[in-house]
């Protein structure tokens, strides 16, 4: 026996977390593009998407975030912080891919130095996944180590059952069975068997990718010019990247006051390392592309021992000119053979 | 999102407050700083970390914050001394501010020059142009412990007499007898006046010939001066695990999150900025 949640009780199970103090996100589409958003009734939620556009990311570290106001006077400068403060919040339907990559992201947010603005909502949020049962052409966890119904980073993990009408609740962490709590009542003891998860088929092999890379001989072979002649930087994959964390600091107001952002950057734009004296380590886009792909598959790993990937496939998907991790690691796993 | 604003203590973000104590012209250009902490915990905070070959993100609200090492020594951990050259819309701001401004510091971050294992040993101090600052940081924290190191030698080269920086200090040390400096500018950078040397701080060097056994040489320049006075510094026997060296990369968290600095997998952020000439040998050359 396990416990159930029906579809029918979600709106239920929404009004109790409320109830609780907390605020309810899920994936909505609007607007022609998909992310996560507050809702109060089950049927806002967009629960059929196979991934939504928009990453989980943005409800824990935003495009634009003020960290600190200034005003500054003859002989003082008054600063306020603004730290994240929003209540508590239920994440409901997120993917195994998206919810794995937040547990990336601590591990970058927290080395050594933490970041406050990144744990202070990662800290009140709770995140319940849906295990997916469909997947598109572009999904490719099972080739990052990750699968369908990966427990990584969530706190609930929610089987899809086989009649469509609710899910299997698995409690995964101590902070999703407190989250449980409130809506007990709506769970109920059952035997119905969970859909089959998607069956996401193995895209290359990523052992031979990453000792490909690691080779310090294959760091400038003519590889990366051939494989990225046709990006034209434009960032949308490490924006729409679940584990991409790169930012910027910028101060936005005049002389007297103003305030002091964080705003999402990219390792694909020149001026992302751009030295003053207009020297550039990575001038080229090929540079730009192998460093993202080494970030993700090198480096990262060499410092946390876990890829910065986990297979959403966004960067292939929504690339405006094809490429994406996806065809760099098969191209890749080809040159191994 | 309803972001209040709420105090924290450790926000790692948020900057220091500094008053400018003083300020110096060193060349065209360039200035130095001279930074006094506001808030007593902010300056015991930075008096127990510091080291030399640290670094500091400078700031002015409304305009950013920039990324240089702290020129003074760890033996002088009172005020920072900062100095850089006008070019960007930081610096310009910086380089605007007068005595008693407050401008704002994070830091101190990244690694440092091991100085006790220096302990015993010749130092060579090898610097062109603005890279000067962040050799003598070690330079006076060295010169503060005279009594710990053997012979110290400095050859500091600029484009032109002009554009040398320090001078005040650069006299001092020509009088030292237990320092040795050997000056030298480009050729066509000397004035009717200049005494001492005309030409590429390698050859320069090669010409002072210092010796390598039991000597630590720390360098600092641009990539180019970097690249040929370490073809001369083997030349002349210096292993490179004995030569040091400063990467400057450019950042904005300065605690490897937004990360920008990294070469290879390298975060000079978090991992330098000091490295051993091997330890750069062994960085991907196409990052750099």
């Amino acid at each position: 026996m396990t416990k159930i949640l029906y579809a029918n009780d979600l709106t239920a199970c929404f009004s109790l977390w409320r109830k609780e103090g907390m605020r309810v996100l899920g994936p909505v589409s609007k607007a022609k593009t998909s992310g996560f958003g507050e809702v109060q009734d089950a049927h806002e939620l967009d629960l059929n998407l196979v991934l939504t556009a928009r990453t989980l990311k943005e409800l824990f570290f935003p495009r634009t975030e003020p960290m600190f106001s200034y005003s500054i006077g003859k002989q003082k400068i008054e600063t306020g912080e603004f730290l994240p403060s929003e209540n508590a919040c239920i994440i409901f339907g997120a993917r195994p891919c998206d919810a794995a990559g937040m547990a990336i992201d601590d591990e970058l947010f927290n080395w050594d130095y933490r970041d406050e603005y990144w744990f202070r909502r990662r800290d009140r949020s709770v995140i319940i996944t849906i295990a997916c049962k469909e997947s598109d052409d572009f999904c490719m966890c099972t080739s990052l180590g990750l699968a369908p119904d990966s427990a990584k980073g969530s706190d609930v993990l929610l089987r899809p059952l086989a009649s469509g009408n609710g899910w299997r609740v698995e409690e995964l962490t101590p902070k999703g069975g407190k989250a449980l709590q409130p809506i007990a009542s709506l769970l109920k003891e059952g035997s119905e068997a969970a859909a089959p998860t998607a069956e996401v088929p193995l895209l290359f092999d990523l052992e031979a990718c990453t000792t490909w890379l690691a080779d310090p001989e294959n760091f400038e072979s003519h590889f990366w010019k051939e494989i990225s002649e046709r990006c034209i930087g434009c960032g949308t994959c490490t924006y729409l990247c679940p584990t991409c964390h790169c930012f910027d600091i910028q101060d936005e107001g005049d002389t007297y006051e103003g305030i002091r952002r964080k705003n999402w950057d990219s390792c694909s734009f020149q001026l992302f390392t751009m030295h003053t004296s207009g020297h550039n380590p990575r001038a080229t886009q090929s540079a730009r592309w192998r460093q993202r792909i080494m970030h993700k598959f090198n480096y990262f790993s060499d410092k946390f021992s876990v890829n910065s990937c986990t297979g959403c496939g966004r960067c292939t998907r929504e690339c405006p000119v094809d490429m994406g991790v996806r065809e760099t690691l098969q191209a890749i796993s080809t040159l191994q053979k | 999102m309803t972001d209040t604003i709420i105090a924290a203590q450790n926000n790692i973000y948020r900057p220091a407050v500094m008053k400018i104590a003083a300020t110096r012209n060193e060349a065209p250009g360039v200035k130095t700083l001279r930074l006094e902490f506001q808030d007593t915990a902010d300056q015991e905070k930075f008096a127990a970390a510091y080291r030399t070959g640290m670094f500091g993100l400078y700031g002015i609200y409304g305009e950013g914050e920039s990324t240089f090492c702290v020129a003074s020594p760890e033996t002088r951990k009172d005020y920072i001394e900062c100095t850089f050259r006008q070019s960007g819309r930081v610096t310009t701001a910086l380089a605007a501010a007068e005595e008693g401004d407050r401008i704002t510091f994070r830091g101190p971050y990244g690694n440092r020059f091991p100085i006790e294992e220096f302990h015993g040993k010749n130092l060579l101090f090898i610097a062109g142009g603005i890279a000067l600052p962040p050799t003598r940081s070690v330079i006076w924290s060295c010169l503060d412990q005279r009594e710990k190191f053997g012979k110290i030698t400095i050859v500091y080269g600029a484009r032109t007499v002009a554009d040398l920086v320090y001078k005040q200090e650069l006299d001092e040390w020509a009088e030292r007898e237990d320092v040795e400096l050997v000056l030298t500018v480009d050729p066509g950078g000397e004035s009717p006046d200049w005494k001492h040397h005309v030409g590429f701080v390698p050859a320069i060097l090669e010409e002072a010939a210092p010796a390598p056994g039991n000597c630590v040489a720390v360098l600092c320049g641009p990539p180019i001066m970097i690249k040929f006075t370490l073809a001369s510094l083997k030349k002349l026997g210096f292993e490179e695990a004995n030569v040091y060296t400063t990467l400057e990369n450019r950042m904005k968290c300065g605690v490897g999150k937004c990360g920008r600095c990294n070469v290879g997998s390298v975060y000079v952020c978090k991992e330098g900025p000091v490295f051993t000439a091997e330890e750069v040998s062994a960085m991907p050359a196409a990052d750099l």
